[in-house]
C-alpha cells in the first residue's frame, strides 16, 4: 500500500466518521421528539427504557386545535402555490433564456432583486394589496405573494440555458412551435430541478408563518403552522410532550414523502446543483 | 407531454376553485349590524377560546345589533405584530387585547383612541376608577386613560411543602425575607457526594422576559426602573446593580439556583418534578400548579428586602382609531360588559389571572373560590406593594436592552455593575427623542 493510498484511507474514514457525527446532531432533536411524544409526561426529561408507551399525547394534541381542517388548508396552500409557480416560472424562465425583446435584462435584473428582498419586509404592502383585492382572510391571499417566485425563475433560467440549442433547432425544424419546443424538450429536460424545486417550494410554504398569521383570521383558512400557535402560550407553562405530539403529527406527511421518495430527492439535488 | 399538460390544467383549477369556496365563507351578518373585530391573544381550539367564544356569544345575545368578531391572534407578540400590520394597511381591528406594556408603542404609532372621551355618564366614570391602581400604573399616561386591565398577573412565589418538611423546615412558612431565602435555600439544596445537585433551593426563571422576573427583585430593592412618562431608565441605579448582585449570588455564591440562564417555559416542570423547591412565577401558573402539582404547595408573595413588591403584567383592552362613532360607542360597551365586577371574578377563576377590580373579590363566586383555594387571593393582597411593569417609549428596544444586560450578568460574561451601566446607556440612547 503506497503512502498517498493509506493518506487517502485515512481521510475517508474521517470524513465518514465526520458524517456519522453530523448525522447524529442532525437526528437528536427528531429522536428527542419521538421520545417525549410517545411517553408519558413524566419521562420527557426522564430516559429509562422501561417507560411506559402511550398515545395520549397525540390524542391530547390532536383534539387542542382543529388539525383537520388545518391540514386540508395546508395541503391546498401549498399545491394550489407550487401549481401557480411551476405554470409562471417555466413560462417567464424561458422567455428570459430563450427570447430575446427588448428591456429583458432590464425585466430580468429586477427579477434578480426580488432575490435579494425579505419577504416579511413587505407585509404591510401586501397586506394592502390583499385588502384592495377583497382577498383577505382567504387562502388564495396567502400564496399569492409567493407565486411568482423570482428563485424558481432564476433556477430554471439557468437550466433552460444549459440545454443544447441543438435540440431546440431540432424540434423547430420537425415543425413544432415554441410552446411545442418548450414542453417537450425543455421541461423533460429539466425533469430534476422541477422536483427538486418543488421539494423546496413545499416544506418552505408548509413551514411558513408569519404571514399565513396576519392575513388570516378564521379556522376555515389558516394553516397548521398558525394552528400549532396553540402550544405556546408559555404564559402556562409548556408541555414537552403534547408539543412534541403536535410537531411530530404536523410534520409528518413531509417526512414520509422525504422517506418514500428519498433517492429521487437526493438525485435531484445532485443533478440540479442545489445542495 | 399534452395530455400531461391537460390533467395539469385540471389540478390546477380544481386547487383554485377549492380555495376560492373556503375563502368565500365569511360571517353572514345582516347589514344594519355594528361588527366589530376583536383580536385576542391566544391560538384557536384551547379551552381559553371556549371561554372568550361564551363571553362573546352572551354579549350579541343582550346586545343584538353589535357583532363581535373575535380573532385569536397567536402570542402577544403575533397578535401586535398583526393588529399594527392591520393598521397600516387601513384595516384596523376595532378591539384588541395586548400587553399592557403595549402602551406607548401603540401611543406613538397612532393606533390606538384614550377612553376618556368616552366616559359621559357618571356611571362610565365610576367604572373607569373601579379597578385595582395597581394595573391603571400601565394603563395611564399623560393624565389619560388608554386600556382597561383585562387578564393581568403578577409574579408569586410557589413552595413545595414535602421539600421543606423533608430538609427540617416549617412546611406552612415561605420564606419572608431575602435573607431567609437564602438561608432556607442553602437547606432545601440536596447534593450528593460528588457534588451534583438533585434539588435546588430555588429558581428566578431568567428566559423571555427576564426584566419582569427582575422587576420582582427590585421593587423589593424599593427602586423603580423608569419614570411614568416613559421617558427615562434608571437602570444604574445602585439599587438596581444591588438587586442584580442578588439574583447572581444566588446561583454564584449561595449556590442554590442553577447557574446560567433558566428557562421560563419550563420552571414550572422542574417544580412539578421536584426538581426545584421554589419557584417564582406568574399568577398566570396559578391553575396550571393545581393541576399538575402532586404534592401539597404553597403560594407566597415575593419576599421583601427595603420593601416589598411585584410588578404587575398581562393584557389591557385597547380601541384602536377609524371607527365610526357608533362603531365606538359599541365597542366601548363590549369592553365594559367584559369588565363587570362578575365577569371579572369568573375570568379571574377559569384562568388564573387576577380579578381586576376590588368588587370582582366580593362577589359570592370568588368567595367561594378563595375559601376553598385561598392560595388564589395572595396575588391580589400582594397588588397594593405592585408597581408598573417595564414600560416605555419604544418598548421593545429599550427592554431587550435590559434583558440583554441581565442575562450577560447572569450567564458571568459581565458583572452586574457593567451590565447595568450599559444597558442604561443604551436604553438613553434609544429614548434620546422622547425627552
Amino acid at each position: 500500500m503506497s503512502a498517498t493510498e493509506k493518506v487517502s484511507r485515512g481521510s475517508e474514514a474521517l470524513e465518514i466518521a465526520g458524517a456519522w457525527l453530523l448525522a447524529l446532531i442532525w437526528i437528536l432533536p427528531l429522536a428527542y421528539a419521538v421520545w417525549a411524544a410517545i411517553h408519558p409526561s413524566e419521562y420527557s426529561a426522564h430516559f429509562a427504557p422501561d417507560a411506559p408507551l402511550t398515545p395520549q399525547n397525540f390524542i391530547k394534541a390532536w383534539n387542542a386545535a382543529p388539525f383537520a381542517w388545518y391540514f386540508l388548508n395546508t395541503f391546498i396552500l401549498v399545491t394550489m402555490i407550487l401549481a401557480a409557480q411551476l405554470v409562471l416560472c417555466t413560462l417567464a424562465a424561458y422567455a428570459f433564456a430563450r427570447f430575446s425583446f427588448a428591456g429583458r435584462d432590464v425585466a430580468f435584473i429586477l427579477v434578480l432583486l426580488q432575490l435579494m428582498i425579505m419577504p416579511d419586509v413587505l407585509i404591510v404592502e401586501n397586506y394592502r394589496t390583499m385588502t384592495a383585492l377583497g382577498l383577505v382572510d382567504t387562502i388564495p391571499a396567502i400564496g399569492l405573494p409567493y407565486m411568482a417566485s423570482a428563485f424558481g425563475i432564476f433556477l430554471l433560467r439557468q437550466t433552460f440555458k444549459t440545454v443544447p440549442r441543438e435540440l431546440d433547432e431540432a424540434a423547430r425544424v420537425e415543425g413544432a412551435g415554441p410552446l411545442q419546443v418548450l414542453l417537450k424538450v425543455y421541461v423533460p429536460l429539466a425533469k430534476p430541478v422541477y422536483i427538486a424545486y418543488g421539494l423546496v417550494s413545499v416544506s418552505y410554504h408548509w413551514n411558513n408563518f408569519l404571514w399565513p398569521l396576519i392575513i388570516t383570521n378564521s379556522v376555515s383558512t389558516r394553516p397548521l403552522t398558525v394552528g400549532l400557535q396553540i402550544f405556546a402560550s408559555a404564559d402556562q407553562g409548556i408541555d414537552w410532550s403534547v408539543i412534541t405530539a403536535a410537531t411530530l403529527m404536523t410534520s409528518a406527511p413531509l417526512l414520509l414523502a422525504f422517506l418514500l421518495f428519498q433517492r429521487q430527492f437526493v438525485q435531484s439535488f445532485m443533478r440540479a446543483g442545489i445542495r | 407531454m399534452f395530455c400531461t399538460k391537460v390533467k395539469w390544467l385540471a389540478a390546477i383549477a380544481a386547487v383554485a376553485l377549492v380555495a376560492l369556496a373556503t375563502g368565500i365563507m365569511t360571517s353572514a351578518a345582516t347589514a344594519k349590524d355594528i361588527v366589530l373585530s376583536f383580536y385576542y391573544p391566544v391560538a384557536v381550539g384551547g379551552p381559553i377560546t371556549k371561554i372568550i367564544d361564551g363571553y362573546v356569544a352572551d354579549f350579541e345575545k343582550e346586545n343584538p345589533g353589535i357583532k363581535i368578531n373575535a380573532i385569536y391572534a397567536g402570542t402577544y407578540q403575533d397578535t401586535l405584530t398583526k393588529a399594527l400590520t392591520a393598521f397600516k394597511s387601513g384595516e384596523p381591528p376595532d378591539i384588541a387585547v395586548l400587553l399592557s406594556t403595549d402602551m406607548f408603542t401603540l401611543i406613538d404609532e397612532d393606533a390606538i383612541t384614550p377612553f376618556d372621551d368616552l366616559l359621559k355618564t357618571d356611571a362610565d366614570k365610576t367604572w373607569a376608577k373601579s379597578f385595582f391602581p395597581a394595573f391603571m400604573e400601565n394603563s395611564q399616561t399623560g393624565g389619560k386613560t388608554w386600556g382597561i386591565p383585562f387578564q393581568r398577573s403578577t409574579i408569586v412565589m410557589f413552595w413545595n411543602k414535602d421539600a421543606f418538611k423533608d430538609a427540617g423546615l416549617d412546611p406552612d412558612k415561605a420564606p419572608d425575607t431575602w435573607d431567609e431565602l437564602v438561608a432556607d435555600g442553602g437547606k432545601l439544596t440536596k447534593r450528593d457526594a460528588s457534588g451534583n445537585v438533585s434539588q435546588w433551593g430555588i429558581e428566578i426563571p431568567s428566559t423571555g422576559f427576564p426584566y419582569w422576573l427582575f422587576q420582582g427583585l427590585t421593587t423589593a430593592d424599593d427602586v423603580r426602573l423608569m419614570n411614568q412618562a416613559g421617558t427615562t431608565t434608571y437602570f444604574d441605579k445602585p439599587g438596581v446593580v444591588q438587586a442584580l448582585q442578588y439574583w447572581v449570588d444566588l446561583s454564584r455564591k449561595y449556590k442554590i439556583q442553577p447557574e446560567g440562564t433558566i428557562e421560563w417555559g419550563t420552571t414550572p416542570k422542574d417544580f412539578f418534578e421536584r426538581k426545584t423547591a421554589i419557584m417564582w412565577t406568574s399568577t398566570g401558573n396559578l391553575t396550571n400548579v393545581r393541576a399538575n402539582a402532586k404534592f401539597p404547595f404553597g403560594v407566597a408573595m415575593l419576599p421583601a428586602h427595603q420593601g416589598r413588591g411585584s410588578p404587575t403584567g398581562g393584557g389591557n383592552f385597547y380601541l384602536f382609531k377609524k371607527m365610526a362613532n357608533e362603531e365606538r360607542d359599541a365597542a366601548f360597551k363590549f369592553v365594559k360588559w367584559m369588565t363587570t365586577p362578575e365577569r371579572a371574578a369568573d375570568w379571574g377563576i377559569a384562568t388564573g389571572y387576577v380579578a381586576v377590580r376590588p368588587d370582582a373579590w366580593d362577589t359570592s363566586k370568588m368567595k367561594k373560590y378563595v375559601a376553598d383555594f385561598p392560595a388564589a387571593a395572595v396575588a391580589r393582597d400582594q397588588l397594593k406593594y405592585a408597581v408598573a411593569e417595564l414600560s416605555t417609549h419604544d418598548n421593545q428596544r429599550v427592554t431587550k436592552a435590559l434583558n440583554d444586560g441581565l442575562q450577560a450578568a447572569l450567564t458571568g460574561t459581565k458583572t452586574p455593575q457593567q451590565a447595568m451601566t450599559d444597558a442604561q446607556q443604551e436604553a438613553a440612547r434609544i429614548l434620546k427623542p422622547y425627552q
